[in-house]
């Protein structure tokens, strides 16, 4: 175990991300790139830019819980170590999607009542679960909860964003692409630490596959709700690229062309690849993948 | 984590806030001296061989160090669930990264000394007043009391931590030295924050002070204990052993918080 743990030493954590792939960023992009203009200007992609970054900051908001909270349940030193990393990575997405918020518009004194009114409520049920883990010092279901279940859901969601916003956006592009090399190293923590662990205590295993269960659940409901009326701000989206004449170029993920399916297709393959993605790391480190019920 | 350099001080209190207590502002404040510097040493320095009585006597003390660093490191991310607002969480994540950074370093340097298992050895050598303030700084964060836990936290501890470390730093080797440097930068800005943040708590609600002092009735005697304990286990001189004491009490004092 410590020589795998070695690997998330915090001296690796420095060389790799804040003096590696963060070097020469501000707020995880490069220094003077902005929003672009026609978001800021059309009201259905600016509501659906805001909303869409509140789910981002309270999802960190949760994950910067629940990692520091792990810390004092953290069986061993180098667990710690590796987690106050996190903790700090965590805090760093908080940051830099709080910023976003800032640059599009949002009033500093409107932020917390701008987040209150725009959380999705199965998003906020979904935290609930894993945090009330964390709250009773399980580290076993807490670090499932947060690196393999949480963060495995943030991983395919900054991917997708990601390649959504290559062409048109650049700026936001580039702030995901550091939060997912972040997510990367978490997701492998967890695989790498949690595995040994439920060897050694298999008894745990059908509270740990049931928050599972639960959590997929509001994910999928959260997905749901998410992407429900976003079929007016894709359309103008596709409108207002034609219109500037930037032909907007293929953008494949996982097979889907992002760049003209529809609000459904988007839903679909974005839990597809999730709760697939779910199936092989539970597998991986000893436990049943439990499917959800349909929201 | 290029951005240019802004000066904190000509900024408003809300701006000023944001500002010093980013991950962007801490990655500049760290990167001067650690880059370059991995376990918080120049790679290739070297230490005089040491005697088997000075091994002993540093590898006691590095473990204490490391009590209290994983103890430091608790109490930071335990904070960061019931801080008051955002700025705060952020700050404590950075701090805790600090306190996690120290205890590696720490670690490190006991493995260059020839321990083999840390965790068993910091055990066998904790000193026992270190113990029951770890115990009562717990139970502060535990109850989610934020004027308290940080007072406990990064007024005392973090005073304490920053008295032994710059005075064992005068005489220790060179690589103990080099490690201790640089844990003493980190522990002036967590200082810092806690006097910004509990000084500005004085001022609108100045009976608090009652209540600090209460605690720091407590943890004084606590802190007092380990020097005590601590400076026993190394053979110190009798009639050297106050300073260390009057160099803790002058350290909290100049953060406001003299009794």
């Amino acid at each position: 175990m410590s020589d795998f743990l070695s690997a998330y030493s915090i001296q690796n954590w420095l060389e790799s991300c804040p003096q590696g792939y963060l070097l020469d960023t501000e707020y995880g992009h490069a220094p003077g790139e902005r929003e672009p203009e026609s978001l800021l200007e059309s009201k259905a992609l600016h509501e659906q830019a805001v909303r869409s970054t509140v789910q981002l900051v309270v999802g960190e908001r949760c994950a910067l819980a629940a990692s520091s909270g792990l810390i004092n349940a953290a069986p061993d030193h180098p667990s710690k170590r590796f987690l106050a990393t996190q903790t700090l990575d965590e805090a760093r997405h908080v940051e830099i999607f709080t910023q976003r918020l800032f640059d599009l518009g949002v009033k500093k004194d409107e932020l917390e009542s701008t987040i209150d009114q725009l959380a999705n409520p199965h998003l906020v049920a979904f935290a609930e679960v894993l945090l009330e883990k964390v709250d009773k010092g399980d580290f076993i279901a807490g670090v499932v909860g947060q690196n393999i279940v949480l963060e495995g859901m943030a991983f395919s969601v900054f991917e997708m964003m990601q390649a959504a916003n290559a062409q048109m956006n650049p700026k936001f592009a580039h702030t995901l692409s550091g939060t997912i090399a972040d997510e990367r190293r978490h997701v492998g923590f967890g695989e790498n630490r949690i595995g040994s662990l439920i060897k050694e205590f298999p008894e745990r295993k059908p509270e740990v596959e049931k928050m599972q269960k639960d959590m997929s659940y509001h994910m999928l409901a959260t997905f749901s709700l998410a992407f429900s009326d976003q079929a007016a701000a894709f359309e103008e989206g596709r409108k207002l690229a034609a219109q500037s004449g930037d032909v907007a170029k293929p953008s494949k993920w996982h097979g889907t062309d992002l760049s003209v399916a529809t609000p459904d297709q988007m839903e679909s393959v974005l839990a597809d690849t999730v709760l697939k993605e779910f199936k092989t790391r539970l597998g991986r480190i000893g436990l049943e993948y439990q499917t959800p019920s349909a929201p | 984590m290029s951005v240019g350099p802004v000066e904190p001080h000509v900024l408003a209190t809300e701006d000023f806030l944001e500002e010093v207590h980013s991950f962007e502002f801490w990655f500049q404040a760290v990167e001067g001296y650690l880059s370059d510097r991995p376990y918080g040493r120049t790679p290739g320095l070297e230490s005089p061989v040491l005697s088997e009585g000075d091994r002993e006597a540093l590898v006691t003390t590095l473990c204490n160090y490391c009590v209290g660093e994983t103890m430091a490191l608790e109490g930071a991310s335990g904070m960061i669930g019931f801080a008051p607002n955002r700025q705060q969480k952020i700050f404590l994540a950075t701090q805790a990264v600090d306190e996690a950074r120290h205890l590696e370093v720490l670690l490190h340097r006991l493995q260059e000394l020839g321990v083999e298992d840390a965790e068993a050895e910091i055990g066998r050598r904790a000193n026992r007043s270190l113990l029951t303030f770890r115990d009562r700084l717990g139970r502060l964060v535990e109850s989610k009391d934020w004027e308290a836990a940080l007072f406990a936290q990064n007024v005392i501890l973090e005073c304490m931590e920053f008295t032994v470390f710059q005075t064992h730093a005068q005489t220790a080797d060179p690589v103990t030295r080099e490690v201790l440097e640089g844990i003493v930068k980190d522990e002036r800005r967590h200082m810092g924050f806690g006097e910004n943040d509990l000084g500005r708590r004085l001022a609108h609600a100045p009976h608090m002070r009652t209540r600090l002092a209460e605690i720091r009735k407590e943890l004084d005697p606590l802190v007092l204990g380990t020097f005590e304990e601590t400076l026993e286990e190394l053979d110190t001189p009798r009639d050297a052993r106050p300073e260390l004491g009057r160099s803790y009490l002058a350290a909290v004092a100049r953060l406001g918080f003299g009794s």
